[in-house]
């Protein structure tokens, strides 16, 4: 949204300044899956408004802000009490941040973008990048009204081929398209591989008196043992909702690990347990964010094409913070092509550009110094305390100049190393039961999510060798697809069938889009593809 | 066709607890898609024009949109805030007034809202109108005097019902399969007419709300587990005995 906002301001100005040399917008369009313009956005959110204010000078007078961040705290947790940081560290101060709902204001930026005269097609998901001798010339939409085996139903609507000079990928975490772009020409090539966490959410509305409006919390440590890397948030926001969430770092060892389950058992803290008591979950949700910093950031321009927002990896995971990364990067993105425009001249060369405009920003400057940070931590959290100390005062360097890193996935552990009970972990393990009130099992919470697909569709979770589920998944990691999975979309059923006695289920109708398939499946035998437009989450005040 | 609260939306109660905060996802009323859908079928067929017509604030103007975008030829949109209180006398009472100059032949709409579920509107405005009227309509064919519809009744019956035009039918959600708005469709939709009509202008003809919303409240959850014990015939024979006398289901 802001990259098509930026496009049109500076098409304007452009407009009013060259009366006999116009830019159209006519044929700017914006294709978004969701139904309803930030149907799928879900973050914390805490917006640092940096880059909005370069956007939009006034937007704090207009841009629905729920709190002002007024108080900050850091606490380490055990598993009955909590340990305050006795100063807030840097990273995570947050005065003068906004707490919002990243759904609201997605949805506010897309009036913008409309009432400035360009299209946004909503339902529309792209399904395929469109490559001409190693050119992006385009993308097609998905195909409407295809029924579970793949046959056209009576309202079958084709995908369109909407051919285009200039791609600009926003997809969000793990975008499908980028995915795709990213195998064709090699785009990861001396690159660190992108490392993910989960972030799983519960709005609530709690008795007032609780926690202060614009009051940010954050925790470390338990239920995570220290080989897990993550950790808690805790937003005030106004009319007693309060957004909590917790986010794990996809790139743990024990493949019973449930990221739905630790923050059941987060709120299980009396800490957490006392904050919510007589209160309401309102609204579930769960997304994965890139960690992976800027050593695992793509190229970002090239023949038609640009990448931008979390799909290029634009978090600071030191800050927790991406949405103003995403917005700079669009803004550069958008005078890329508005130049573009103008030369008529969408070449490599042209479009290579916006990588240097990035580089010369103070995105490449916020994301330099905290370009070891997550690599750091691959070790447990007390090993990766004191590579942050030692990044902190070598201005992100660390022991070495360039931290490597593994792929997550990777890193999960084979059953037969590991205690049947889970130890440490027994409380985050396997499925969360919940208790009605203060923890919810799985299906629970998906069904707060306001979930909806067409049912009859094939599934756009597409596994690609199912023989692995029942055989050396099971055997090997216990089918850990049940266990990551946030929304229950995975299920291994009873089969006379197959050989080890279950098969793998798909209910791809609870899918939330979260993308944590596609990224921690040990085998990488799942493909996240988007399913029929309009299908989805509904992030609702998220 | 009516702007709705997602049927998944989180609801809040409002200030007086007389209908729900309108921060929530809106969505088109699903009868009236049909009813949409139907209307251009008939257009298909037999040729016209069809104009949506909503009552609502500004934010409603996205189902007109979006009927547009379907193939609708043009609409017209009561806009106020106003419209969101009005009971379905009124509310009709509303559309007669915006549509006093028209030439329609025939008035579809969903059988009922999803929201208020009042199943009123498109009856009263048949009244108001002095058209003929059939509700809960699953099939439509023109005749020579005017339209045959098929309505649907109980327990698997239906009734077939000779109607003179013009005439106002109400809509089975599921009569046909909706169709998706194409990309074109959407574009095309920003360039087609859309009359606004405001409070003022349709105001002579509204009267006082003969029904009104005393109080409006969340349902405690009441639900109940109990457990049947012993062997199972015993339990089989319990469970009849349940079903029958207490849920009377058998």
């Amino acid at each position: 949204m802001a990259c098509a906002l930026r496009l049109s301001q500076l098409i304007d100005a452009h407009n009013a300044k060259n009366p006999s040399a116009q830019l159209t917008k006519e044929n700017i369009y914006l294709l978004e899956k969701s139904r309803e313009t930030g149907q799928h956005c879900l973050s914390g959110a805490l917006l640092d408004p940096r880059s909005m204010r370069e956007l939009l000078p006034d937007f704090e007078k207009e841009a629905p802000l729920d709190a002002e961040v007024v108080k900050e705290a850091v606490y380490f947790l055990t598993k009955k009490s909590k340990f305050k940081f006795p100063i807030t560290p840097p990273p995570m101060r947050d005065h003068g941040n906004y707490v919002i709902s990243i759904n609201k204001f997605v949805k506010w930026m897309g009036q913008k973008v409309e009432a400035a005269g360009i299209t946004i097609f909503n339902g529309f998901a792209g399904s395929e990048l469109l490559i001409e001798n190693d050119r992006v010339v385009g993308v097609r939409t998905d195909d409407k009204g295809v029924d579970k085996h793949g046959e056209k139903k009576s309202n079958f609507e084709p995908g369109y081929d909407l051919k285009a000079k200039c791609v600009i990928l926003a997809e969000g975490t793990r975008g499908s398209l980028t995915k795709q772009l990213v195998a064709r020409f090699n785009l990861d090539k001396d690159r660190n591989p992108q490392t993910y966490g989960v972030g799983v959410k519960e709005l609530w509305e709690v008795p007032s008196g609780r926690i202060a409006k614009g009051e940010v919390i954050y925790t470390m440590g338990w239920p995570l043992t220290t080989q897990e890397y993550g950790g808690a948030w805790i937003y005030g926001s106004k009319d007693n909702i309060v957004s909590l969430g917790f986010v794990t770092g996809l790139d743990y060892h024990d493949p019973r690990i449930d990221p739905q389950h630790i923050l059941q058992e987060f709120k299980r803290h009396p800490f957490t347990a006392k904050l919510l008591e007589g209160g309401k979950m309102v609204r579930y949700g769960a997304k994965t964010m890139p960690y992976g910093g800027w050593y695992a950031v793509p190229p970002l321009g090239g023949d038609g094409w640009m990448i931008i927002g979390d799909s290029a990896g634009f978090v600071n995971s030191q800050r927790l913070k991406g949405i103003h990364l995403a917005i700079k990067s669009g803004m550069l993105a958008a005078e890329t092509a508005f130049e573009a425009m103008t030369k008529n001249d969408f070449s490599r060369v042209q479009l290579e550009t916006y990588q240097s405009r990035v580089e010369n920003s103070w995105i490449k400057e916020e994301l330099w110094k905290v370009r070891n940070f997550h690599q750091g931590f691959e070790n447990g959290f007390f090993e990766g305390m004191i590579h942050t100390a030692l990044q902190q005062i070598t201005f992100g360097r660390g022991l070495h100049e360039r931290y490597h890193g593994v792929a997550g996935h990777t890193r999960q552990t084979k059953l037969e190393s590991l205690s049947p009970s889970g130890d440490d972990r027994a409380g985050i393990i396997g499925p969360a039961r919940g208790d009605g009130k203060l923890t919810f099992d799985k299906l629970t919470d998906v069904y707060h999510s306001g979930t909806k697909h067409e049912e009859d569709q094939p599934s756009h979770l597409v596994v690609h060798d199912l023989n692995i589920c029942s055989t050396r998944c099971t055997v090997e990691f216990g089918n850990p697809c049940q266990n990551f999975c946030p929304a229950s979309v995975y299920e291994m059923e009873d089969s006379a069938d197959v050989p080890g006695g279950k098969q793998l289920r798909i209910n791809a109708s609870n899918c939330v889009h979260c993308k944590t398939c596609d990224i921690e499946d040990p085998y990488q035998v799942i493909t996240w593809v988007p399913p029929e437009g309009g299908g989805g989450p509904n992030y609702d005040g998220m | 066709m009516k702007q709705v609260p997602q049927k998944d939306a989180p609801l809040k109660l409002n200030e007086s607890a007389t209908w729900i905060r309108d921060d929530v996802s809106y969505e088109v009323n699903e009868p009236d898609a049909y009813a949409l859908e139907e209307a251009l079928r008939q257009k298909e067929k037999h040729g016209g024009e069809v104009v949506v017509i909503t009552a609502g604030p500004a934010r409603a103007q996205t189902v007109l949109r979006e009927g547009l975008a379907k193939g609708a030829d043009r609409a017209i949109h009561l806009e106020d805030n106003g419209f969101v209180g009005l009971d379905a006398f009124n509310t009709a009472k509303a559309f007669a007034a915006a549509i006093k100059d028209e030439q329609f032949d025939l008035i579809f709409t969903g059988l009922q809202s999803d929201d208020y579920g009042y199943a009123q509107t498109g009856v009263i405005l048949a009244q108001i109108l002095g058209w003929p009227h059939a509700t809960i309509i699953m099939h439509i064919d023109k005749t020579d005097a005017g339209i045959k519809v098929k309505r649907e009744l109980e327990a698997g019956f239906f009734q077939n019902v000779d109607m003179p035009l013009p005439a106002v039918l109400t809509i089975q959600s599921g009569i046909n399969k909706l169709r998706y708005a194409t990309l074109i469709g959407i574009k095309q939709a920003k360039n087609k007419p859309l009359r606004k009509v405001t409070m003022d202008e349709v105001k002579s003809s509204l009267g006082d709300n003969m029904q009104k919303i005393e109080k409006l409240y969340i349902p405690q959850k009441t639900k109940k587990t109990e457990m049947l014990e012993g062997p199972p015939a015993e339990v089989a024979k319990k469970l009849v005995e349940k079903l029958k006398n207490e849920v009377r289901v058998l």
